[in-house]
Order: structure tokens, then sequence, then C-alpha cells
């Protein structure tokens, strides 16, 4: 009898337990307002969370004590673990008051835009009378732009990939810089010909890993094929950019240039870091790459011979330039227009602030020259390297600033070559149907092009078939959707807003742009 | 002299109640209560996000503290089943987890006997480490290794053979091959490979528990055999055998619980041209879940893969009850 209770009031609390955690799980109200509010009114503290921002062994805590000393506003910083870091932005919206200001990657940008817990800044930068706003180049925040709204401040430059080549190859070979495509095949001919082993070059993987642009790799064969969906102009209705004419020719000669073994075979098991393996070993004439910093690393990887970037062909029609990251504001952060001019803005003012944000604590983090110039000084945990940036990337400046510590000839040149020669990509598009499908579609995208390219089916129109056999039940889904009459209303809506227009459409308009 | 029995049988031992059993152990008890607050904290109290499955819970639903949107029902479990890469990878789970299981279970018995037959004390133990080691490599680092040696070379049309991995290369000079042939691309190869590099990695380690089991048999067994005039063959197939088949049978049922959690090994060795024999759902999970930000349907995945391992728990440990007496659960 005595057991029977005892059973029941183990049950009980069990199910206690249980409602509680289901109750629970609603407690959490959304409390927050979308008024940017006085830009004066400043906060006592900033709550930061980043991903990038120098690590605390090397002197974060530094860092948040001297925005503090210049500002008087106290700044706290969390870093989370680079693997976990989205996981952590979501969790902290889900179970706590997350940061006010947050680092936001390319891809995790719209969605949490679209997810309405980012706050909508272009008012404030529209109004703002900061130093940032004279010396800023504007097309980065344009790039930040969804539908006309600013919801991120970019924080560096988005950078993308250039091509870079074995100038000693080239010399050898008697060659000058591709100019179009048939030059820069006859280039990798030329590579292959050295024989040895020689990749004439290398990538991982047709479609960037699933991350946008897919096409940020092979450029030269991309050309001007989107393997993704874009609204066409003149129509003014999405397309499945995968399905057009101009992907097939994309395959195809991408298909023309592996069977010639002018493309490494491994490319489909190629990860980024087998690439550059490779090309440290003395093995690959080219290979698509990010500009800036990357160009110094990837020359230092080489025994023997040299790298140069080299322009983009005319038919690549430039190489693209990466969604920026952004600073986001969450919408729970109080005084965001405060917090915009006294931080955002702050980091990009072409002085103390910036020089804080980009190389940290003077004597800590870099020294003075008598010449007015600066010196990085060694990182706190490794003292043979110089710290390269405390939090924003110098090489990838969005502002024309002078900065004291003059970058690397090589790193230049890579950046100069690749802003002569760029296109800003679109932020990804965000909707729920494209979230649901996506994931299959990507694979079957990724499937058809690795099938038609390394000759596993007989042409590439056999590909396609495959493609229009498996993947248009998730293409279909997302262009009704991208395509219905609600969402090109509420898109036209949104933009016009933004453009401060009036709407024709009166509230229903209204109403789905503020959606 | 009267019976010590008799004087006893008219009393009636009255049974502690639960709370005096509890008072009495009560520092048992007491030393108990972390691994139970652990196991609340860490094992049960999660288990109730299996609400999510039977909702609709994305990025908007998180940031918005809406919280998830339980008009959804049965409708993850519905699209789940009308998904055709979800069935495809269902059946590449099944099918590389329970032959990987069944290779586990053979090759570590087999690899334990035959270390168990080894004489020389510093031999064993020699021979021992050399096959544990592997265990402690990362997955990354197993891949890359395979990769390396199972390269075709870096040339597609197979005329330039001077970067191609160990394998082809010895299968390129004895003339079993003409061209190189990448393993790895292959859907034929490809499970066969991944295959051979779980047993490389996680043979040794199985061993231990069949090498502990087996030390514990009597060596008055085979002493009795050998006087019966039994070799080493039938000692190990009449002894040794039988007597670790418990043990066996026990490893492989934890072990089946564990078939659907397939998921690193898969991940670092996949790519896009064997999607269709290797991804699993662990791998599409990762995919729609993450990658898509939809917790709901990922969550009901994840159920369902649970209760599948239920099931093949539930049915290995009746058919072991039938077969030979008794089970684990």
């Amino acid at each position: 009898m005595k057991k029977n209770v005892l059973k029941r009031f183990t049950a009980m609390g069990l199910a206690v337990i249980m409602v509680t955690g289901l109750a629970g799980c609603n407690k959490n109200e959304a409390t927050f307002t979308l008024e940017g509010g006085d830009p004066n009114d400043l906060p006592d503290t900033i709550s930061v969370m980043a991903d990038t921002i120098i690590e605390e062994q090397n002197g974060l805590q530094d860092i948040c004590d001297e925005y503090e000393r210049q500002t008087g506003i106290k700044m706290t910083v969390e870093k989370p673990d680079h693997a976990k870091y989205y996981e952590k932005v979501t969790l902290s919206f889900a179970s706590e008051e997350p940061a006010d200001i947050i680092e936001m990657g390319s891809t995790y940008y719209p969605q949490l835009a679209d997810s309405g817990a980012l706050w909508d800044m272009t008012e404030a930068w529209n109004n703002s009378d900061s130093n940032c706003k004279k010396i800023i180049d504007e097309d980065y925040v344009d790039a930040l732009k969804i539908n006309g709204v600013l919801y991120g401040f970019p924080m560096a430059a988005g950078n993308g990939t250039i091509t870079y080549v074995r100038e000693d190859w080239m010399k050898e070979a008697g060659l000058s810089n591709p100019k179009n495509y048939d030059e820069f095949i006859n280039m990798l001919r030329a590579f292959k010909a050295r024989g040895g082993g020689a990749i004439p070059l290398t990538a991982s993987g047709f479609l960037n890993n699933g991350e946008t642009p897919y096409d940020i790799y092979l450029r030269e064969f991309y050309q001007d094929a989107i393997p993704d969906f874009y609204k066409d102009e003149e129509t003014g209705m999405y397309v499945d950019g995968f399905a057009q004419d101009e992907m097939k020719e994309a395959m195809q000669r991408l298909r023309d240039a592996y069977q010639e073994g002018l493309i490494d075979s491994e490319i489909v098991t190629n990860k980024t870091s087998t690439c550059r393996d490779k090309l440290g070993s003395g093995l690959v004439g080219a290979f698509n790459y990010w500009a800036g910093m990357w160009s110094l690393k990837l020359q230092r990887t080489l025994n023997e011979g040299n790298l140069k970037p080299i322009p983009p062909i005319e038919e690549a029609n430039g190489y693209t330039e990466r969604v920026p990251t952004a600073m986001a504001m969450s919408i729970y952060a109080p005084n965001k227009a405060a917090i915009f001019e006294h931080f955002i803005m702050y980091s990009h003012d072409g002085g103390e602030g910036q020089m804080l944000f980009t190389h940290g604590v003077e004597n800590k983090h870099y020294t003075r020259n008598a010449d007015g110039s600066a010196t990085a000084l060694p990182y706190y945990s490794d003292p043979s390297t110089p710290v390269e940036k405390s939090f924003y990337a110098p090489e990838l400046t969005i502002t024309n600033w002078n900065d004291p510590i003059p970058l690397d000839p090589m790193v230049k040149s890579s950046l100069d070559e690749f802003r002569k020669n760029r296109r800003f990509a679109s932020v990804p598009i965000v909707r729920d149907v494209i979230a649901e499908n996506l994931a299959d579609l990507n694979v079957v995208k990724d499937v058809t092009i690795a099938t038609a390219v390394t000759s596993k089916t007989s042409s590439v129109e056999d590909a396609m078939e495959y493609y229009n056999e498996k993947g248009s039940y998730y293409a279909n889904a997302i262009l009704d959707d991208l395509n219905s009459e609600e969402n090109l209303a509420a898109e036209e809506a949104a933009l016009a807003a933004a453009n401060g227009e009036s709407v024709d459409d009166g509230e229903d308009a209204d109403a789905s742009a503020e959606e | 002299m009267a019976n010590n029995n008799d004087n006893f049988d008219h009393v009636i031992v009255k049974k502690p109640s639960v709370g005096e059993r509890m008072f009495k152990y009560r520092w048992f008890y007491l030393m108990f209560l972390p691994v139970a607050v652990v196991l609340i904290i860490f094992y049960y109290w999660p288990m109730l996000g299996i609400r999510y499955a039977f909702s609709t819970f994305k990025l908007k639903q998180i940031t918005l503290r809406t919280g998830p949107d339980y008009s959804t029902g049965f409708g993850n479990f519905a699209r789940l089943m009308d998904s055709d890469p979800f069935h495809a990878a269902f059946k590449n789970t099944l099918v590389l987890s329970i032959i990987n299981l069944i290779l586990a279970m053979v090759c570590s018995v087999v690899i334990a006997l035959l270390i168990n037959e080894i004489q020389n004390a510093w031999g064993k133990k020699i021979v021992q480490t050399v096959l544990y080691l592997p265990h402690f490599l990362s997955w990354v680092v197993a891949a890359s290794i395979f990769m390396l040696i199972l390269s075709a070379g870096t040339d597609a049309t197979g005329a330039d053979t001077s970067n191609t991995g160990f394998i082809n290369a010895i299968l390129l000079q004895v003339g079993i091959l003409k061209t190189p042939v990448d393993f790895l691309t292959s859907s034929k190869a490809w499970p066969v490979v991944w295959y051979i590099m779980n047993r490389w990695k996680e043979t040794g380690w199985g061993t231990i528990i069949y090498l502990a089991a087996l030390s514990s048999i009597s060596p008055d067994l085979y002493e009795a055999a050998e006087i019966d005039g039994a070799g080493r063959l039938k000692q190990t197939w009449y002894i040794t055998v039988p007597s670790i088949m418990n043990t066996i049978l026990v490893v492989f049922i934890l072990n089946l619980a564990k078939v659907m959690n397939v998921f690193e090994s898969v991940f670092v060795l996949y790519n896009s041209l064997v999607y269709d024999v290797s991804d699993v759902i662990q791998t599409y999970t990762y995919r729609v879940g993450i990658v898509g930000n939809d917790y709901g349907y990922s969550t009901a995945i994840g159920l369902f893969k649970s209760v599948i391992s239920l099931i093949l728990v539930s049915a290995s440990d009746i058919i072991s009850k039938k077969i030979r007496g008794f089970g684990i659960v």
C-alpha cells in the first residue's frame, strides 16, 4: 500500500517538474522598443558579443578599460568559442538578455534581421553627424541594406577572393596576365605541361560549402552564371539561377577543364586547408582565395616561387565582394541611438576610437613612433607575433583614415587589385520557405554539378535532368513563395518606405513593410 | 533440546517501510544525491525538449521570445515521412551502422582471441598499444590519413600519376589497375573505405572488454580440454567463445542503441559524389537543423531516431532472452 502511495507521489512529482518545465519556456516576454531614443542619453554600460575580437589572454580587458577611459561608458564583452558563436547568439536571445551589440557574419545577419531581432538603424545612420559619415565608403553601408533597411553597420569590408597565380611559372612559360577565358585556359595548359604532378588550378568544391555567394571561388568558370535565386531586373520576378542556360554553360566549362586535367581532380574531396597545403608544396599554379592578409600567408607557405594576384578575366565580370560583417544591435538594447553614436560611429571615427578598435591600446598593443606612425607590439601570449588587430581588420577598413600602422605591400597590392575589380554580393534572401528547402536543394545542386563536371553523367544536360527531377520540388516551392504577390508587394513597400516614398497600398502595405 | 527454528515459527518478521529503509541507508542516499542531481539536470531535464518536435520552432520564435507554435502537432513527422532525402539518410544510417556493428563485433572478438594467444608479455603489450593508438586520433585526422593514402592523384586524366596515394600506386605497380581509382568519390567503394577506416580506428579499443572477459576464463577448463585431446581451435570454439558469449551479447546490444548516432566519421569523409550512400540521419539533421535553423523539425528527426534505437535495443533484448535466456534490460 505504502509502496503504491510512494509511486503515486513520485509520479506526481515528475508531472509537476514536467509542467513547470513546460510553463517555464514561455516565461520570457518580449519587452523592447524599436525607437532609438536620445543619442545623447549615454548608457552606463554597453554589452558586446563578438566573435573576432582579440582574446582574453591578449588583452581584451585592456580594450574595455581603454574604451571606458575614452568615453566614460563601461564596455563588457562576451567572446564565445568560435565554433559555437552563432549557437550562443541564438541562445542569448532565448534564455537571457542578449548583448546590445552583436557581431554578425553575412549568413546570419539576414536571418536575424528577418527574425525581427535586430534594430533598424537606418534613421540613426541617416541622421548621424559623426565623423564616420564623412570618411566612410558608403558602398559598404549600402551592401548591408535589406530592401533599403539597415539592420547592421559594417565593421569591416566583407572582402572577397582573387585568383593568385605562380608568377615564376608564368614567366617561365612566357605568359602575361590572362585577359579572357581562352588565355586563362591556355595559362592552365602551360602549367599542366610542366608535369611532375603540377596542378594547374585547385579549389575546394564547386559551390563554396553551401555559403553565399556560392560562385565566389571559381569566378573564371562561372562568369555570368548565378547558382542561386535572384530577381530578374527585366521581369521583376525571381528566378532559379541554377536552372538557367548560363549555369549549364558554366558547368560545361568546368567539365571541359576538368576532363583536360586543368582542374585538381580532387576538387570534390578537397578542403580549403588541403588546397593551401598543395599550394605550399609548390604543386599548384592557380588558386582563387581571399585577398588581403591571406596573400601574405599563402606566400609564406611557399618554399620557393612567388604568388601574384591577377585581375579578373573579361568574362568574369569582376571579383565578388562578400556582404560585410555587421555590428548589429539587438531590439532589446536600451538607448539604441546613443549606443549607435557612442559605440558604432565612435569605432569608425578615424581617430582614437578607430585606433582602439583596430589596433588596441597604446603601449599594450602598439607603440607610437616619433614621426607619428605606430608599430604593433607582440601578442601577450605570443611574443614572436605582432598584434594584427584588436577587433576590426586594419586592411579591411571601410573608412578613409590615416592608419598609423602601414599595411604590408603584398597585402595592399592584393586588396588594391581586388577592389579595382570588385562587385558587391547581395544580402542573401531569407524566407521561411527557403530555410525549409534550401538544405535539401543545395545537396541536389552539389550532386548535379559534381556529377556533371567529373563525368559521372554522360553530359551536362543529363546532370540538369537530375536537377530538374530532384530539385524542382524545392526550387518551385521557393520560387512560388518569392514570386507570390504578397511577397513582391511587401518588398516593394519596404523599399518605398526605406526611400521615404509614399506607399499606394495604404495601411496594409505599411504593415507589411514594418514586418 | 528444542529446535531453534521451532521457537520462531510464530514470529512474523515485519518488513521495514520505504521510509525506514531510506533512513537506514540515508548516507548511501546522500552519496547518491550528486549523481541524481547530475542525472536530472543533464539527462532528464533536457528531455523536456522533445516537445519541440510537435511544434514549429524557428529562429523568429526564439529571437522574439514568442515560444514554439504547438499547433503543428505531428506536422514535422509528416514532413519527415514525405522527405526523399530523409528516407535515403535513414536507409544509409541503418546499412552503414549495422554492417559496421557486425564487423566491429567480429573483428574485435577475433583480434582479442589472437592477442590472448600471445604468450610474451612484452609482445602482447606492444601489439595492444599499437592497436589502441588509432582510437585516440580524431576523426578528422583519421579521414585525412585515408584521403592521403587513397588519393587518385591530382590529374583527372590519369596521365600524371606522380601525386597518387600509395594504395593506388601499389595497385598500378602490380597491374591490378590501369588508371588510378578515386575510391572516395565512388559510390561503390566509399562504404568499404568507411568500414575499413572505422575498423582501423576502433577495433583495438573494442578488444579491451573482450580481453577482460577472456582473462576471467578458468584455466582448468583448458587443462581439462587438453587432457580430452582438444586442440587450440577446438578449445577456442568450445571453451573460449561460449565463455565470452554473454559479454559479446551485452556489448552488441549496448552498441545497437548507438547505431543511429553515426555522424563525425561520415561527416569528415563524405562528399557530394557519394551522398547517395553516405548521407546519414545525423548529417541530414545537421544540414536542416543547424544550417536551416529549423529546430522543431530537427527535434522531430532526433525523436524519431531515438524511437528507432529503442525499438532496436528492445527487439535485440527480447531475441537475446529467447535464445540465451537472458537479456540486459
